[in-house]
Order: structure tokens, then C-alpha cells, then sequence
């Protein structure tokens, strides 16, 4: 195996991550490696959201996971939330958004994701770095006392931003392609 | 068969071959939802490729060395499907001779991200004087050496414009053709009367930027962001043709970004709707 190879190894496992790449415009088949990486990430994000929300998840690990996931967005992204009775947007920060999840008033929740998912082209923005958007759905499921007392389905809006970085293993040089996530729009579709 | 049979049947295949990643993330709640969700137009770069025809029925994208890229049979499909169908006012004929139009196997029209000729409308409400007033910003997409980025080109709030509301009959206040042999010693007129008919004294095309009073504003603290309401997109690039895109969560198969209005045009009227557009308020 080259030596090449041992450190692309390396860097998947160290959790970087890459996509690893010479140049930098984005190629369909670059494009393609960059939507993996992003939708593993929005996965990450998903699977933080459920844990979170699960009432039978502990506070400390509930705190844990919180952080696990405000690590996945840029700092100062926020999360816009707008319901079907009302379209304006309600800002919170991202770790708000957390805490409110995990301080709902349910005995059990349930979170379930649609397969489905939507990813936009990459835009090249003025400070080099490419910006997309990922859509999602997820469906809320929260009980009372008495069975199932609310349930919607919401589409999650992510912003995630693409940008080149270098590191270096063992003195050799490598440039790859890094993926954070941005402010995420939470639009409520359905309600019952 | 039509797109939401079309839909259905893909979906539906997805749903008996779908191995679920883990228990946790990945659920499959019906499959009506599931075909909803598939017809539904999810994001604008989503209806730009269906518009063009670059992407497949579960969105995965086309490039040109694609057969089935811009294929104006799966083309004219996707255009159906773009429509508003709950909007009794873009009569059917129009829609089909727009279709027709765009779709022109001579002279196919495609929509181009970075073609211009479409602005963003953006409801907000701002704090003004301690009250929630609606004001409406139209953004551009602007080119840059690296990448491109919208820019506010334009504001409507009405409190600006009430405030500017020109008497074009008034004969009473003027400065007289004289006043320059005085130096304008009578300026003092002009800016100790009444200030209510202060823009009286301007030159008959006198347009205020409200832009920049609106950024003045905003940078004084006078006027504070509270929240976006809605967002809606007028598009000018398709020759003699204006539509304008808007988002709609309802239930059903016609949901997400569709046409919500469409005209033809010759240029003279290209130039009074935009002009209309810049002065809505909604």
C-alpha cells in the first residue's frame, strides 16, 4: 500500500472526513463525494435530534449529545422556525434549539425521518467557500398521559458550507474538502 | 401516466427495497407521505432544474453528457407540475402557450441561475416607533470576482413614502424665479414653514432613495429587525414572459415553489409591471 493511501486512511479515520481533492472547482463527480459527506453530517445531525428529543434519553447525556451537535454547525449559526399558523420566522441559537427539544413537555416522543431527502447545487460565494442547501423531513410524534397528544411533520432547511482546507500528515501536504453545517430553516408542513 | 402515478410507482419501488440505516434515523411513515413529499417542488434550485429538466424524478442531478438532460419530453412533464393549480387566474391556455414557448424544440428557454433578470420580494416586519410595520426588501443576486451574493437593491416602507407625498398643484410654495438675486436668502422659507410640504421644493422627477433613509434608519437604532414573513421571486428572464414564483405548504401533490402568476409581455410593459412590482406591499 502507498504511502499516500495510509494517510487518506488516516484521515478517514481521524474523522476529518475528506473528500480529497487537487483542485477546486467542483466537478460532478466531486459534487457527488461532497453531497456524501454532507448528507452524512445532516445524518449525524438527525440521529443528535432524535437522541435528544427521546425522553428516555438522561440529562447528561442529553447534555453531551447537545454539544456533539452545536460541533456540527459554523459559529453563530442560528435556526429559523416558522409553523403553519404562523409564517414569520422565530430565531434561536442553535443550542436554544436543542434545550427547548429536550425540554418538552411529553412523557414520550417519538422522531422519525422520511427517506427523502433534497440537495441543492453548490454556489461558489465571495469568500471562496461553496454554500448548498439540504432539505429533510422529519415527523414529531409527542405523548400525554392519555396516548399521542400532538404530532407534525416539519422540513428542515440545512445550510452547509463546502470549503477546501490543507493539513498535513507526516510532513506531506493534503488539501481536502470539509463540510459545516449553517443556519437550518424549520418550516412546519403538517400538523395534527 | 401522469407524474404523481409516475411518482407513485418510483416511490413505491424505493419503499420495498429500502434497507433502514438504523431504527433510530431512518423511518418510512406512509407512502402517501413519501410521494407528497417527492412531487412536492422543495427548493428553488429545485424548481430551476425541473423548470430545465436536470434532474430525475427523485432529484439526483443531470449533467449534459446525460441523455436525459433538458429532454424536452420529461421536460414538459416537469413544466405541468410547476404550476399553481389552485390559481383560477393563469388561465390554462396561457400556461400551455408558455410551455410552448419554453419549450420550443427550435428555441428551448432555459432558466439560468446567474442569467439576472429575477429579484427576490421579501415581506419583513421591522420595529418602528414602537410599533411592528410591514416593509418590503427586493434583493438581486449580484456577480462578484469570486462567487456572486444578493444585495438589497431596493426597499418599500410606506411610512417613508407617506412622508414624502408631493402636492404637484401647489402653487403657494415654491421658491420665486428671482430668489437667486438674493442669494436664496429665502431659503428660510423653505425650511422654517411647514414641514410636511418640504418636498414641495423639489424638482418636479425628485424620487427619495428609501433605501438609503431605510439603511440611515437601521444604522440610527430607529429601526430594528424583527422577523421575514414571507419571500416570493419575479422572474423577467424568459423573453415577453413574466412569472412569479411562490412557496405553498398546504397539503397535497401541488405544493412547494410553483408559478403563482404569469403574463405576457411586450418590453413597454415589461418596464410598468417591474415598476409595479417595486411599489408592492403585501
Amino acid at each position: 500500500m502507498s504511502r499516500k493511501s495510509l494517510i487518506i486512511i488516516a484521515l478517514v479515520l481521524s474523522g476529518i472526513a475528506p473528500v480529497l481533492f487537487a483542485q477546486d472547482n467542483v466537478t460532478p463527480q466531486r459534487k457527488h463525494a461532497i453531497d456524501s459527506l454532507a448528507l452524512e453530517k445532516v445524518r449525524d445531525l438527525s440521529k443528535y435530534i432524535s437522541i435528544i428529543g427521546d425522553k428516555g434519553t438522561s440529562f447528561s447525556e442529553a447534555s453531551r449529545v447537545i454539544k456533539r451537535a452545536d460541533e456540527l454547525f459554523a459559529t453563530g449559526s442560528k435556526m429559523g422556525v416558522s409553523t403553519l399558523a404562523s409564517p414569520a420566522v422565530n430565531y434561536f441559537t442553535v443550542d436554544n434549539y436543542f434545550k427547548r427539544l429536550m425540554a418538552l413537555n411529553y412523557i414520550k416522543v417519538k422522531i422519525d425521518w422520511y427517506s427523502i431527502h433534497y440537495i441543492s447545487d453548490l454556489e461558489k460565494q465571495p469568500d471562496g467557500k461553496y454554500v448548498g442547501v439540504v432539505t429533510i423531513y422529519q415527523r414529531f410524534e409527542g405523548y400525554g398521559a392519555e396516548g399521542l397528544k400532538y404530532t407534525d411533520v416539519t422540513k428542515k432547511d440545512v445550510t452547509i458550507y463546502v470549503e477546501k482546507k490543507h493539513t498535513q500528515i507526516n510532513g506531506m501536504p493534503i488539501d481536502f474538502w470539509d463540510v459545516i453545517l449553517g443556519d437550518m430553516k424549520v418550516t412546519e408542513t403538517k400538523k395534527q | 401516466m401522469n407524474l404523481i402515478k409516475w411518482i407513485s410507482l418510483f416511490v413505491y419501488i424505493q419503499f420495498y427495497l429500502r434497507v433502514e440505516a438504523s431504527a433510530q434515523t431512518i423511518v418510512a411513515p406512509t407512502l402517501e407521505d413519501e410521494v407528497v413529499l417527492y412531487a412536492s417542488t422543495k427548493q428553488v434550485n429545485q424548481f430551476f432544474r425541473r423548470f430545465n429538466n436536470e434532474e430525475s424524478i427523485d432529484g439526483s442531478r443531470y449533467y449534459e453528457k446525460d441523455s436525459l438532460y433538458r429532454n424536452p419530453i420529461t421536460r414538459s412533464f416537469f413544466l405541468n407540475l410547476l404550476f399553481d393549480k389552485e390559481n383560477s387566474f393563469v388561465k390554462e391556455d396561457l400556461k400551455r402557450q408558455f410551455i410552448q414557448y419554453v419549450g420550443d424544440p427550435e428555441k428551448p428557454v432555459f432558466l439560468d441561475f446567474h442569467g439576472g433578470n429575477w429579484i427576490a420580494q421579501v415581506n419583513t416586519i421591522f420595529y418602528w416607533e414602537g410599533k411592528e410595520v410591514n416593509a418590503t426588501l427586493f434583493l438581486k443576486l449580484q456577480e462578484e470576482k469570486i462567487g456572486s451574493k444578493w444585495v438589497i437593491n431596493r426597499v418599500c416602507f410606506r411610512p417613508f413614502e407617506e412622508f414624502f407625498v408631493k402636492d404637484t398643484q401647489d402653487t403657494v410654495h415654491f421658491l420665486h424665479p428671482l430668489s437667486h438675486e438674493l442669494e436664496f436668502m429665502n431659503l428660510y422659507k423653505v425650511f422654517h414653514d411647514d414641514k410636511n410640504i418640504l418636498q414641495n421644493y423639489t424638482e418636479r422627477n425628485y424620487d427619495p432613495d428609501y433605501l438609503a433613509l431605510f439603511l440611515f434608519e437601521v444604522k440610527k437604532g430607529n429601526l430594528r429587525f424583527k422577523t421575514v414573513t414571507d419571500v416570493k421571486f419575479h422572474f423577467f428572464q424568459v423573453d415577453n414572459w413574466y412569472f412569479e414564483l411562490s412557496q405553498f405548504n398546504r397539503a397535497g401533490y401541488n405544493t412547494g415553489w410553483l408559478i403563482s402568476d404569469l403574463q405576457k409581455l411586450d418590453s413597454k410593459e415589461k418596464d410598468s409591471l417591474l415598476k409595479n412590482v417595486y411599489n408592492r406591499y403585501e
